[in-house]
């Protein structure tokens, strides 16, 4: 073979390397272009020819599915219990890593180890007892119940990516604003907060991805129609009876909609942020 | 900003949010609380808001609430709500969920529900302890639905008492097969009995109505050379090609498709609530205004102990939660759901068969000829009540749904495989 | 933890050492009033305790009783975990599923987020389209995930066969879900699908934060790629490494939602995994014991425990892991 330039071995090498690219993004937008192209086609429609573009735009399913099959409630209650679980999980993780990354004091491995290991419990485990206790405490049945469900259950990994990156804060700047003559809490608000703000996106973000997709709690917590979330509303195009992939489509198209907003407008800031706080 | 001051806004920042979220109370007199499966079927949403504006009419004051779900996530929500004192008043149930029975959850309804409206034999489903629990609506024997046309065009004629026996069955699916066309249409994908049906139904015709019940009870061997005889008749079906390549994950909505739109097969076995889903309109997932619909019996097996057997299942039916406030309310709804006018509108409108008694009615309408036929198909046939599934429990259910269901029709066990892993979770030891 | 984020000042301790600079104050900045460190840590402990561990103790509780009818508690000691143990092949069934779906899924996981990493630190064209792109699936629920990969595999219409199809290769079509060949393998593909762009967003963070002279240093050297790949880059990420496998590998034992949505756990047990065989015997079996099923999750819970704290000790170099 003649010599190459190193133009052309450059060029060569970078081919497969060029096809892996397009192959591997067909395979991940394309499953999602294809379910935006069903959410506005009929299921008879689909059926005949599943991967043909949609002939006409039916726009009209997405004001059927958030009216009639009521989306626009299980899209309320979504948005409530997440919001307000990622707030307090942010909040009170924030105090607590902070707590363990800044200060010595007695009992401080154990604390860490027990909020902590929360992160490593399988669901199952704590499933069954939890709807025992959440009717003690009043909250079966409720937005709140599982709201707080929620925040425990994500309290574990929003301490653990906060304090790794708390803890790398130089003690110089702490140790500064003691000499100031700052109040502790003063220091966890003016000093450590906005410092800690990429790895606060990160939890952030993560809490919010999951928590907006959350399935499992709430098939077993909730059982009015009135206070579904919008995972357990996709299931309800799931019937026994028909399987209604257009509604599906739409259904899983207003699912998806917020975050891929949030992305979107986001994209940068976010993965940035998540980075951040991950990376060790 | 001081510690105190901090820590005074946090909770109040998590009270704030708390009293958002708290449900807020409603100020009623009495509300009767029912959960009830079949969301998507509108016929029966209808018949049952239909019985509870009728109790709220009768009974100013009294709000009836229906809560619809899909069947699985009903139960588990049923499995959480219950012992926590916490489910509803009344509830859709099925007969094969026995341990709602023992475990005290229900209400017995023998002085509640005026009786005479139902059937006998539907309500003995319901008897356990000489007690009955629940109240039956919806019934239905197995049959296999066919097309006419298509039969025809092959040139086999269905005989005179619309049952082919053991030879001319498998006769009838290898020569279906050559032509290209999927004989039996029927899926696994999201329930654990119907590939157990043409299995189940040929067991019951071999073993006859007492031997059979000793099976499915765990008294009789699957290794009892006649179950063996049958399934070994079976297998040949099976890898003669009878069932869909899809089998495993086709789902009970799309076997229905399958067989009468797209891509069609020849037979379908299938509860006779098919109707429920058949008879609605073709963009709804209906079957085609003329396609030509028949019925024939489940094949005779040679020497066989009973042919003219068949299953007869209790379906959709309603029980009374034991911890409930508003007994005679719920024995209202109940009542309401069970007269005779009801049980007309019930085969009018849902077109299935029902456990209510409703006279003699005369089929009129546009199924008028599905519905003779259907009675005709049920001349002089001996039944045995309840599916598979509703006589069995714990893991001798779970194989089955796993063995007969799903693996043996699916062509991924041999006979002997299937009768061992059934005996094993089944049969009971001495 | 030596990669630190680029907004922190540059420090002169080493990784994992608080070394004071102001010796009278040490004492001062690291100690706080019990009711500081009460306020700061309390909320976050109070919802471990009433929410997470209570619960922990009462399956623990429910473990060794069985719930009879009328909800009466009875008694059993450890039958239930005899049973589980001797008796149950299923379970064991589940175990192995769950191991193998675990070890090779985060073993794919980790290594394509890292290639995917490399493709795009490489510069690839359009790389910060891809980037979004790629991340996607992340952002999914796995409901969506579960709809979108049974539609993929669908037997008569689904991409995969149709592709196979179109490509003339009709024989190797398969029912993917429905053949207990395949289904792990079907199911396990889906959910890798969904978490590659994660770990590749962080490998990528990792590898943007690989000191400038080492890379240098090696082009100099004249190392061909694959050399400054597996001697260079990959020990300098092994924290990174570390990190996502030890995320991944809990995520995926636990692993319920997909499974459930895809298939139910068959066909033929193919895919039924210890989270589906609780869930299966808690809510489907005809009983109301939870006595069982928390048993079970008690087993599960305590392996997974040892397997953490064994990658813990295998893997960890001064590193904070601290679990």
């Amino acid at each position: 073979m003649a010599s190459l330039t190193p133009e052309t071995s450059l060029r060569l090498r970078r081919t497969p390397l060029l096809v892996f690219v397009f192959s591997y993004t067909l395979l991940t937008g394309g499953p999602f272009l294809w379910v935006a192209t069903m959410s506005l086609r009929t299921t008879a429609e689909i059926l005949a020819n599943p991967y043909a573009p949609p002939t006409t735009l039916h726009w009209e399913k997405f004001y059927e599915a958030w009216v009639n099959s009521n989306y626009g409630t299980y899209f309320r209650n979504s948005a409530v219990t997440v919001v307000s679980a990622v707030i307090i999980i942010t909040i009170i993780g924030a105090m607590a890593a902070h707590g363990l990354a800044r200060y010595r004091f007695r009992g401080a491995r154990a604390v860490r180890f027990a909020i902590l290991s929360g992160m490593v419990l399988p669901p199952q485990l704590i499933i069954l007892s939890l709807f025992q206790i959440l009717l003690g405490y009043g909250l079966y049945n409720s937005l709140l119940g599982l709201t707080l469900v929620y925040v425990a259950a994500h309290l574990g990994m929003t301490v653990y990516i906060l304090e790794g990156f708390f803890a790398q804060i130089p003690q110089d700047l702490f140790d500064a604003a003691r000499m100031d003559s700052y109040g502790d809490l003063e220091i966890f608000w003016r000093i450590t907060l906005p410092i800690g703000l990429p790895a606060i996106f990160t939890a952030i973000t993560l809490n919010f991805i999951i928590l907006w997709n959350e399935f499992l709690f709430a098939v077993v917590f909730l059982t009015d129609d009135e206070k579904r979330t919008l995972p357990l509303g996709i299931m309800h195009f799931m019937g026994s009876h028909q399987l209604d992939i257009g509604m599906v489509a739409t259904g899983l198209m207003i699912a998806i909609a917020p975050i891929l907003i949030l992305y979107a407008v986001f994209s940068e800031t976010m993965i940035r942020g998540m980075t951040a706080g991950a990376v060790r | 900003m001081t510690n105190c001051r901090a820590r005074v806004l946090t909770v109040a920042l998590v009270l704030g949010i708390g009293a958002a979220l708290a449900p807020t109370a409603r100020a009623e007199d009495v509300t009767l609380q029912v959960w009830s499966h079949e969301a998507d079927e509108p016929a029966k949403v209808a018949f049952r808001e239909m019985a509870a504006r009728a109790v709220e009419k009768a009974h100013p004051g009294v709000h009836v609430k229906i809560t619809w779900y899909e069947k699985n996530p009903m139960y588990a929500a049923l499995k959480t709500a219950l012992p926590a004192g916490q489910g509803p008043d009344v509830f859709y149930l099925e007969p094969d969920q026995t341990d709602y029975i023992t475990s005290g959850y229900l209400l017995p309804l023998d002085d509640l529900v005026k009786w005479d409206n139902i059937y006998d034999w539907a309500r003995a489903v319901w008897i356990h302890d000489g007690k009955t629990w629940g109240v039956p609506q919806e019934a239905y024997t197995n049959e296999i639905y066919y097309n006419k046309d298509e039969l025809k065009k092959l040139g086999v004629m269905l005989p005179a008492n619309a049952q082919f026996g053991e030879a001319d069955f498998l006769a009838l699916i290898k020569k279906v097969r050559a032509e290209g066309i999927t004989p039996v249409s029927q899926g696994v994908g999201d329930r654990p009995y119907p590939g157990a049906y043409i299995v189940g139904e040929s067991l019951l015709h071999k073993l006859g109505l007492e031997d059979y019940g000793k099976l499915l009870k765990g008294q009789l061997s699957y290794k009892d050379p006649r179950v063996i005889a049958v399934l070994t008749w079976v297998k040949e079906l099976v890898d003669a090609g009878a069932y869909p390549k899809n089998f495993m994950t086709l789902k009970l909505g799309e076997s229905h498709y399958y067989f009468y739109q797209k891509p069609g097969a020849l037979m379908f076995p299938v509860g006779s609530w098919f109707t429920g889903r058949a008879f609605v309109p073709v963009d709804k997932g209906g079957m085609p205004e003329n396609f030509p619909l028949g019925l024939m019996l489940f094949p005779a097996i040679d020497n066989a102990a009973c042919n003219e057997c068949k299953t007869l299942g209790v379906g959709a039916s309603f029980v009374v939660n034991a911890a409930t406030k508003h007994k005679d309310i719920a024995a209202e709804f109940l009542n309401a759901m069970s007269t005779p006018e009801m049980g007309k509108r019930w085969i009018e409108t849902i077109y299935l068969q029902t456990a209510i008694k409703t006279g003699d009615v005369q089929f009129t309408g546009p199924y008028a000829a599905y519905f003779t036929e259907l009675l005709e198909r049920q001349k002089g046939e001996k039944y045995f009540i309840g599916m598979p599934v509703d006589n069995l429990e714990g893991r001798c259910k779970d194989a089955f749904a796993q063995v007969m269901n799903a693996g043996f029709p699916g062509g991924l066990l041999t006979v002997d495989k299937a009768a061992a892993m059934m005996d094993e979770a089944c049969l009971k030891k001495n | 933890m030596s990669e630190a984020s680029p907004r922190a000042e540059e420090s002169a301790a080493p990784s994992g050492l608080r070394v004071p600079s102001f010796g009278a104050s040490v004492a001062d900045a690291r100690r706080a009033p019990p009711s500081v460190i009460l306020a700061l840590v309390g909320p976050a402990l109070f919802m471990y305790l009433a929410f997470t561990l209570y619960p922990v103790l009462r399956t623990f509780w429910n473990s060794v009783h069985t719930i009879k009818p009328h909800g009466v508690e009875e008694w059993v000691g450890l039958k239930n975990f005899a049973e589980l143990l001797t008796q149950d092949p299923v379970f064991w069934i589940a175990v192995e599923n769950t191991v193998i779906f675990t070890i090779v899924a985060t073993v794919f996981d980790v290594l394509g987020g890292l290639l995917l990493a490399l493709c795009l630190f490489v510069k690839v064209p359009l790389a910060r389209f891809l980037r979004v792109v790629w991340f996607t699936p992340v952002l999914m629920s796995y409901v969506v995930v579960g709809v979108i990969w049974v539609w993929i595999f669908d037997f008569d219409w689904g991409t995969l066969n149709t592709l196979l199809r179109w490509l003339g290769l009709e024989s190797l079509t398969q029912s993917w879900l429905g053949d207990p060949r395949w289904a792990l393998w079907a199911v396990m593909t889906a959910h890798i699908w969904k978490w590659l762009g994660f770990n590749m967003i962080i490998f990528l963070a990792a590898l943007y934060a690989l000191p400038a002279e080492v890379l240098g240093a090696a082009e100099l050297d004249n190392c061909g790629w694959l050399a400054k790949l597996v001697y260079i880059i990959i020990p300098m990420l092994r924290p990174t490494i570390v990190n996502l496998l030890v995320l991944s590998f809990i995520g995926k034992m636990m692993v319920f939602d997909l499974i459930w949505i895809m298939t139910g756990g068959g066909p033929l047990w193919s895919t039924e995994t210890v989270s589906t065989y609780v869930y299966k015997r808690a809510f489907d079996w005809n009983t109301f014991d939870l006595g069982y099923p928390s048993a079970i999750a008690v087993v599960w819970c305590v392996i997974i425990l040892l397997f953490v704290v064994l990658m813990n000790r295998l893997l960890r170099q001064r590193d904070r892991l601290e679990f």
